[in-house]
């Protein structure tokens, strides 16, 4: 019998092409959706899911008791040595840091310079909890003498070549020799730590003088057991902090968290050194819309079916009076729809091969086909095929098999109204969804533009920064500043720590006479920095261009947001003392208004330049006229080269880096549109089979109204009204649905547009204007045939 | 066989009740060729269906041999009306994904007949019917009295004691209309019951009783044999 049903379900299928076409097409498209969004969920994942402590390795997070209620993934790098010693449960505890708080390196060899973006400064125990596998010479171990280095194997071969690694020398930032001693694995896509060049944590000044001060370092510890109590060694880093820190100089607290959980629960931790850092919020996102992709393709199958329930019910009616039971339909409804989703799903694997490319392309990923052939993927197909047969085939199977075989010697038209009415609401339900994803993608677009265009309170265009930070010879950089201001396209140059956009140094600022305090960015810099970044000056002067250095005065130049917190004028504010970790000798020489120094989604913070010798000016910050051109880029470089040899020109441009902090909104943008896309194509094809099947149906009626004298615009008029009555009647659903959701994404950024009503308006046309273009040609088509042809086959 | 008595079955939509069948009775004897006319909309097909056990009567009694099956659930008529009714349709009611044979074998499949007596019994009937040839041939390549060759082939292969007949000739040319009818009557001849429903006189006249109706009851009855 089954045979039999499988028989009839593929003859079926080859009889009625286009609406089987459209069917297979449809959940195909759905399937093939779904499938690309789990493979991607699947490795988001298994991150970090391969080290064999994986359930005994945590990360200590550092939370501000400040208003902003900041987490942190660094922390002071005297945490390591004290939980280790302190604390029974935790066996080992390590420190990484990136080359010199985040910044690229310059790596000198035999072949010539390299810019590296992954040398970690890194204690030895690091290699032991996370079982680094070492391929050539030796290991971890190394890291606890000075001077030595280890390499991932691409990083060996790209500076080394053929040659062995083992026992070169390189040299970092043109300030250290190390020699190589080994050569560990390349850390694998998944996982969050990511080295290329490991040199020693104990090399380090913080190392050697751990303070509680400094919270810079990201540190790593290492539990005995499998199922560490949390919330015990919580509290006991809380005593052994109490025990260390004034109160009143505790201006954190710290937490745990699991390995497991940094790729996907970090997204609101800032200052890490890990930069391959997931979103349990997208990938929830994702899940929803790859679940609303599949359901608007399940309808359009039970649509269809059940569309064409006429010829269906003769069907149920000769089998059930040749004696088949309610049962025997209800299997072979099943069957079919089996069969059905198994086509689709097999040509879903095959679209898969071709979409994925152009995913991770999207979505910067690089999921390899191959995670396709896996025995998890193999029983998420599985139950794919199972919920989606399940889901589409139910309708038509418990209704279809209901008919009654009375039906077949008399046909009757009566329960068409309550399918009609069923599938005139799933038909709603689709282009609801659809339309929420465009209106969506709209304001998503809308808000990146506003993020672009927004006045930042300084010009982020036209400014390129370079990295300086392997020149350490200050006659050098003074040099290499000259040599740019003399380029003809140059109008302001300067050095700094860091510029906005980046992190630079958190300090924090306190209100005299009183216990609050203040986070705040510090940025050490030279006295062009308002030329270079043309901020607005309120009140006194910037820094100033000519420092002795046996001066120990440190000129501050703060925010507008840092006189408010103190609460005085920009003018009363100028030669006040301020208390932020810059000495004693700190005063405000200069208020600039408030300016964007970090994405949109935060709040203006207090921010502040200053020329005390604390921290290394890491950039060279250009300002330049015109477009940038190719040829501008050769004479920066060659200026660039004649001073610094040897090392790598490294740049970047401010507004560029900017459109880097929006990467995730810039993502869920082109995803979302991607979905939309797709949503609208799949619930189209629905559409587009409806409308030949109503056309069809009302064939008798289209022919006896052109008889009578309908033009062919009414006739068309006609078949497309309903549809379009159905898209308003989405319309009207689908916009409270969609400002609310837009309302909560935007509620993500301190600054955000308002969502205007022409989104809406423009949705709507856009809704309508697609329906009435997918209706149209079956329309036109019914309108133009010749009426004598529909009456005669009545 | 059948006797039925005092039949009503009524029709209502929100406003009107219609009466399809009004205190019909008769009786049809084992081995009888009977015909019903009547003009349309006089309960013929309301008749059949209640006859074929497709639908239960409103009112009177209905006795299948001797059995009284008014009142039967859905799935008791379907039992009874599996090993004893076999249907033959003025549209034929093939189904087109299926081949001749197919078609034929299906209410085998449905009585649970074993493959391998299912291919016997099939080839024999289709034999019977002189469509052999045309086993492999799908609905829609063959004409219209072929057609009705097949369904009346499928409407014996289970060896029903009744075949109901709605307008078997409706769709045909009379070439090919008497061809059905003698199909039927040889049927009739080696054993099978036949309650035929028809507006042609000339078939009605191949049958042994002709019971006319009008308004769902019956007007006159004529014994031909």
């Amino acid at each position: 019998m089954f045979k039999n049903y499988l028989k009839i379900a593929w003859r079926s299928l080859k009889t009625n092409r286009l609406f089987s076409i459209i069917n297979i097409l449809g959940l195909s498209v759905g399937l093939t959706t779904a499938l690309v969004l789990f493979l991607f969920i699947m490795q988001e994942h298994s991150y970090d899911k391969m080290y064999a402590n994986k359930n005994k390795i945590y990360r200590v997070l550092l939370n501000t008791t400040d208003e902003d209620k900041e987490t942190w993934a660094n922390s002071p790098s005297i945490i390591a040595p004290e939980l280790k010693s302190k604390i029974p449960e935790i066996s080992k505890a390590g420190r990484i840091l990136k080359n010199n708080f985040g910044e690229t390196a310059f790596v000198r060899v035999k072949k010539g310079v390299f810019a590296e973006e992954k040398l970690f400064w890194c204690d030895a125990s690091i290699f032991e909890m996370f079982d680094i596998e070492i391929v050539k010479g030796t290991g971890g171990e190394n890291l606890n003498n000075p001077n030595t280095v280890l390499l991932s194997e691409s990083a060996a071969s790209l500076y080394f070549g053929n040659e062995n690694p083992i026992g070169q020398t390189l040299i970092v930032d043109n300030r250290n020799r190390f020699e190589v001693k080994g050569v560990f694995k390349d850390f694998p896509e998944n996982s969050s730590l990511d080295f290329n060049v490991v040199t020693p944590f104990m090399m380090q000044n913080a190392a050697k003088n751990p303070t509680w001060d400094n919270a810079s370092f990201e540190t790593f510890v290492l539990f005995n057991s499998n199922t560490p109590n949390v919330a015990n060694v919580e509290s006991l880093i809380q005593n052994i902090v109490d025990a260390n820190v004034k109160k009143e100089d505790q201006w954190y607290n710290f937490s745990l968290q699991a390995l497991e959980d940094i790729h996907l629960y970090s997204a609101s931790i800032s200052d890490s050194y890990l930069t391959d850092i997931g979103d349990v919020k997208q990938i929830q996102n994702l899940s929803a819309l790859a679940i609303l992709i599949l359901i608007i393709a399940c309808i359009n199958y039970t649509n269809l079916i059940t569309a064409r329930s006429q010829k269906r019910a003769m069907d149920v009616g000769v089998n059930k009076t040749l004696g088949a039971s309610k049962g025997n339909l209800i299997k072979r409804f099943y069957i079919e729809t089996g069969l059905i989703t198994a086509i689709a799903m097999l040509l879903g694997v095959v679209l898969v091969t071709v979409v994925l490319p152009i995913f991770n392309n999207i979505a910067q990923k690089n999921i390899n086909i191959s995670a396709l052939f896996t025995f998890e993927i193999l029983g998420f197909l599985m139950l794919i095929w199972f919920v989606t047969t399940l889901i589409s085939g139910s309708y038509p199977a418990l209704y279809l098999s209901k008919f009654s075989p009375k039906e077949v010697l008399k046909p009757t038209r009566g329960k068409a109204g309550v399918t009609s009415y069923i599938r005139k609401g799933l038909v709603v339900v689709q282009f609801s969804a659809s339309i929420v994803l465009i209106i969506s993608v709209m304001i998503i677009h809308q808000q990146l533009k506003f993020i672009k265009n927004k006045d930042l309170g300084y010009n982020p265009e036209n400014i390129i920064a370079i990295s300086i930070s392997g020149i350490r010879d200050g006659e050098a950089n003074k040099a290499l500043v000259n040599a740019f201001e003399r380029l003809t396209n140059v109008s302001a140059v300067t050095r700094s720590q860091g510029y906005p956009g980046i992190g630079v140094s958190g300090r924090t600022i306190g209100k005299p006479n009183s216990n609050e305090s203040l986070n705040i960015q510090t940025n050490r810099a030279e006295y062009n920095i308002g030329n270079v970044l043309q901020f607005n000056l309120l009140a006194g002067k910037l820094l100033p261009k000519i420092k002795h250095p046996k001066d120990t005065l440190v000129e501050v130049v703060v925010n507008k947001k840092v006189v408010d917190f103190l609460e005085l004028t920009p003018e009363e504010a100028i030669g006040k003392r301020v208390d932020m970790s810059l000495g004693n000798n700190a005063f405000i020489t200069g208020v600039v208004d408030n300016f964007n120094f970090e994405s949109l989604h935060s709040p203006i913070g207090a921010y502040a330049f200053h020329n005390r010798r604390s921290e290394a000016k890491s950039f060279l910050l250009v300002r330049f006229q015109n477009e940038i051109l190719s040829e501008t880029i050769s004479n920066f470089e060659a200026a660039f080269k004649s001073v610094a040899t040897n090392s790598a020109f490294e740049y970047t441009f401010l507004d560029k880096n900017i459109e880097r902090l929006y990467k995730k909104e810039q993502l869920t943008a082109n995803v979302g549109l991607l979905f939309s896309i797709i949503a609208i194509f799949v619930a189209c094809l629905g559409l587009f089979a409806l409308a030949a099947f109503m056309a069809e149906q009302r064939n008798k009626e289209i022919g006896i109204r052109k008889v009578f004298g309908a033009s062919v615009m009414r006739i068309i008029s006609l078949l497309s009204v309903d549809f379009i009555k159905l898209i308003l009647m989405s319309l009207v659903i689908s916009f409270p649905l969609a400002l609310y959701f837009m309302n909560n994404w935007l509620q993500d950024f301190a600054y955000r547009i308002s969502i205007s009503w022409s989104v809406f308006l423009i949705a709507g046309v856009l809704a309508i204007c697609i329906t009435f273009l997918t209706v149209a040609y079956q329309a036109i088509k019914a309108a133009i045939s010749n009426p004598i042809k529909s009456l005669r086959t009545e | 066989m059948i006797q039925i008595k005092e039949l009503e079955k009524y029709y209502k939509t929100e406003e009107v009740q219609t009466i399809a069948l009004n205190k019909l009775s008769f009786e049809v004897k084992e081995g009888e060729f009977v015909a019903i006319m009547g003009p349309s909309g006089c309960g013929k097909s309301t008749l059949l269906n209640i006859l074929g056990l497709l639908d239960d009567p409103d009112g009177g009694s209905f006795k299948f041999n001797g059995e009284e099956v008014a009142g039967y659930n859905e799935r008791k008529r379907a039992q009874l009306r599996k090993h004893n009714v076999g249907f033959v349709f003025q549209s034929f009611n093939l189904i087109d994904e299926l081949t001749v044979f197919e078609n034929v074998e299906l209410p085998l499949i449905y009585t649970g007949v074993k493959p391998a007596e299912r291919k016997k019994r099939v080839e024999e009937v289709l034999e019977k019917m002189q469509i052999m040839h045309r086993r492999n041939h799908f609905p829609q390549q063959l004409s219209g009295g072929q057609q009705q060759r097949v369904a009346v082939a499928r409407a014996v292969v289970n060896n029903p004691k009744l075949i109901l007949a709605d307008e078997p000739t409706g769709n045909l040319d009379s070439v090919n209309g008497n061809e059905v009818m003698d199909l039927l009557i040889d049927l009739n001849e080696a054993g099978t019951t036949i309650i035929m429903v028809t507006h042609s006189e000339h078939d009605a006249k191949y049958s042994h009783r002709i019971i006319r109706m009008l308004d769902g009851q019956k007007v006159t009855e004529n014994i031909l044999v």
